[in-house]
């Protein structure tokens, strides 16, 4: 049985956050929920928690209301991270283990352990506020998971790591399941996305645009991508925009990345090429990356160059709260 | 209720003790007990300050014979009560150079004694003191004895059977409640005890509260909010905050009032060490059986306050917003201690009584009328009830606006907003 969100609506004031927002998410899965900033993933994930209360429709787990289920069902690591930072890092964590009847042995332990895995452990009992960014957000994720959660929602959690980070984060996604865990979480890095999630979602202001397996979701496309390299190094393939309605999206150092729509064979390209006399170097045949899925759905990219470098400089309170 | 526990106590646990370590909650403490037991020996220090203070007034008088009685008059009226102060009067013949020493400051004072032509003493008084000086009242007053004296005299009163005339009339009192704490020898007692439990309501009602209302908004400004509000209800988190802040906060009102207390038992022996036998400053008959329903309201309505202002402290983003949503409670508060204070020369009014028992009053006035006059059984009962019905209601409300609340940044914090977070919240 797996998490089932069935057309929830909510609105704040006149602002409508989500729209008839309905997917499903299979248990055991790492799941990915795409937008941009203000596509309503928060609303989305804080609904999910029962921590706010849709204007319509409902939220099911193995087939219990959320409202109904024990609140050690979920595991949260909101966008905006946040701890008693004057408290020690130990101390903070068994205080919210104790919130969910967790036992200060079994939340010593299993505190002990994750940090031995983020290899931290030096920090057991410094305060919070004497780490960097990146040690308080792997001791955010730890208060999130320490109560054994069956779901685990993470708002953003890459966001702001740096790559040694994200990798140590990434593969404590994996160790969760494989533990059995569901995981959710939100970002706008599609390359995550890609190397982590069997399943999406794309929300675009407030609604569902796509969702599904990724493999499903890629195929849906109903298109494909050919990456084409000849001598002329990209200079004269101006040709190739001739033909049956295949564009150039791409041009690359190297290469160039056509767009080819479904119901013309690909093969063609390489034919004309041949005809043409070009020298062709690389001819590859491959499905749509996400970044261009995400863009074909929403019109444009999920992050722009800027939304980026602020969410790399900067943790500040760039994300619009509901009104 | 019985879900509230056991996270309502676990954030209790953390709040207290997070609180109490720090080294401001120690100093802060530290330098109140220090006021609370200078509080406690205030009377004793006043008598040591202005114990020994003489007033010096020359009376001048044309008619040497109307000097010199008046002087010995204002002598025995202005020196009769044992209030401390002492007046020297002294007779100046010269006007002239008594006029300069009291313009030098030599002397705080000159009188002026005539009789005008229908026989009538007037006073004229030549003095730096000002509107508000009680000596100057104290003399004004003895000025007045002095001429009543002077007319029954011109009345053909004996001198001798005018001092009866202004002996104290027998008036007995028989109260048809024997139990009555309203005795006259413990009334002056008692009314102290009253201002002081009415003041400390206050002091420990706005405080506290806003340590409360400040400790939410800080959660919510550092974000750990949100990870609260998915571990616990709103309803533990409220519970638990008012519980951890008010034990810390009771903490800090007992090491005062405990200061406060010992300076009260020293003082009786730095008097008699000071001031030798009879420097009682009248505090020995404080009736203490007020302090054990006091206490009991006190702590309802601290709870009461606290929950309200941790309710409307969720919806302050910043530690500026505080003072504006949270104003509305001070303004209660501070209702409810005006309210005593009126009431207190009109304790059975009905407008005090009615307000007795409404819980946020009931703290201020309950231990007030019973100190004051007499408080019903059924006032008590029917004030503790409504006490824990608002407490309830205000749990309820609080945490809707909490549920809401904590979750809104970067709008304004009023009560309109809050009441909007009500309806809305889940």
């Amino acid at each position: 049985m797996s998490l089932v969100i069935e057309g929830i609506s909510k609105s704040f004031g006149v602002v409508q956050a989500l729209d008839d927002v309905s997917f499903a998410v299979e248990p055991g899965r790492i799941f990915g929920l795409l937008g941009a900033n203000g596509a309503g993933k928060t609303t989305c994930m804080r609904i999910v928690l029962d921590i706010l209360r849709a204007d319509a429709g409902r939220v099911t787990w193995q087939g219990k209301l959320n409202t109904d289920l024990p609140r050690d069902t979920w595991g949260y690591l909101p966008e905006e991270r946040g701890l008693y930072t004057r408290m020690k890092v130990m101390e903070v964590l068994r205080f919210f283990a104790e919130l969910y009847g967790v036992s200060e042995a079994d939340a010593t332990r299993e505190v002990e352990d994750w940090l031995e895995r983020f290899r931290i452990p030096e920090y057991r009992d410094r305060k919070v506020e004497e780490l960097s960014k990146g040690n308080q957000q792997k001791i955010q994720f730890i208060a999130a998971i320490l109560h054994d959660p069956d779901v685990l929602i993470m708002d953003e959690p890459f966001t702001g790591l740096d790559p040694v980070n994200v990798q140590l984060l990434k593969e404590a996604f994996l160790e969760m399941r494989d533990r059995g865990k569901t995981l959710i979480f939100s970002t706008h890095q599609m390359e995550t996305v890609e190397e982590l999630c069997e399943a999406i979602a794309i929300i675009d202001r407030g609604r569902v645009v796509v969702d599904g397996a990724l493999r499903d979701v890629k195929r849906a496309m109903g298109r494909q991508v050919v990456r084409l390299a000849t001598d002329g190094d990209g200079h004269g393939v101006e040709w190739i925009d001739g033909l049956d309605g295949i564009s150039i999206t791409a041009r690359r150092a190297d290469f160039v990345e056509l767009r080819v729509p479904s119901g013309t064979d690909p093969q063609l390209v390489l034919t004309a090429a041949l005809q043409r006399g070009e020298h062709v170097t690389r001819f590859e045949i491959g499905e749509p990356s996400l970044e261009e899925i995400f863009i074909e759905h929403v019109g444009r990219p999920a992050a722009d160059e800027e939304e980026r470098h602020l969410a790399a400089s900067s943790r500040g309170d760039g994300k619009e709260a509901p009104r | 209720m019985m879900d509230l526990f056991p996270n309502a106590w676990t954030i209790a646990r953390r709040e207290f003790t997070q609180r109490v370590r720090t080294k401001t909650f120690l100093i802060v403490t530290l330098v109140l007990a220090l006021v609370g037991l200078g509080f406690g020996l205030l009377p004793v220090i006043g008598k040591l300050i202005i114990g020994d203070q003489v007033t010096t007034i020359a009376v001048h008088s044309d008619d040497a014979e109307l000097q010199s009685s008046t002087v010995a008059a204002l002598r025995l009226i202005l020196n009769a009560s044992d209030e401390g102060a002492t007046y020297d009067i002294t007779a100046a013949d010269d006007a002239a150079a008594a006029e300069a020493q009291v313009r030098s400051g030599d002397l705080d004072g000159l009188l002026t004694v005539t009789r005008g032509a229908d026989d009538e003493l007037s006073f004229d008084a030549l003095t730096d003191a000002g509107p508000t000086d009680q000596r100057l009242f104290a003399v004004r007053q003895a000025a007045t004895q002095v001429n009543i004296g002077d007319r029954l005299q011109r009345a053909g009163v004996d001198p001798a059977e005018a001092g009866s005339i202004f002996a104290p009339t027998e008036f007995g009192v028989t109260r048809t409640n024997p139990e009555s704490p309203n005795i006259e020898e413990d009334f002056g007692a008692n009314y102290v005890m009253a201002y002081a439990l009415v003041i400390l309501t206050f002091m420990a009602v706005i405080t506290y509260g806003t340590w409360v209302a400040s400790s939410v908004a800080e959660e919510k400004s550092s974000r750990v909010m949100e990870l609260l509000i998915t571990a616990a209800s709103p309803r533990q988190l409220l519970a638990g905050k008012v519980l951890g802040t008010g034990a810390a906060g009771l903490l800090q009102y007992v090491a005062v009032a405990g200061a406060a207390v010992v300076g009260f038992l020293l003082q009786g022996l730095l008097a008699t060490a000071l001031f030798g036998e009879g420097g009682s400053t009248g505090l020995e008959n404080l009736d203490l059986s007020v302090l054990l329903p006091w206490g009991i309201f006190f702590v309802g309505g601290f709870m009461l306050y606290a929950i309200l202002y941790a309710g409307l402290g969720s919806m302050a983003s910043r530690q500026e917003d505080i003072q504006q949503v949270t104003g509305p409670m001070i303004f209660v508060g501070m209702g409810g201690y005006f309210a005593a204070f009126v009431a207190m020369s009109m304790p059975d009014a009905g407008w005090a009584k009615i307000l007795s028992v409404i819980p946020f009053f009931s703290p201020y006035m309950l231990p007030m009328r019973m100190l004051l006059s007499n408080v019903a059984p059924w006032e008590w009962t029917l004030g503790a009830l409504l006490m824990v019905l608002f407490l309830a209601g205000a749990l309820w409300l609080a945490a809707r606006v909490y549920s809401a609340g904590v979750l809104l940044y970067g709008q304004r914090a009023n009560l309109r907003s809050a009441w909007r977070a009500v309806r809305v919240a889940r």
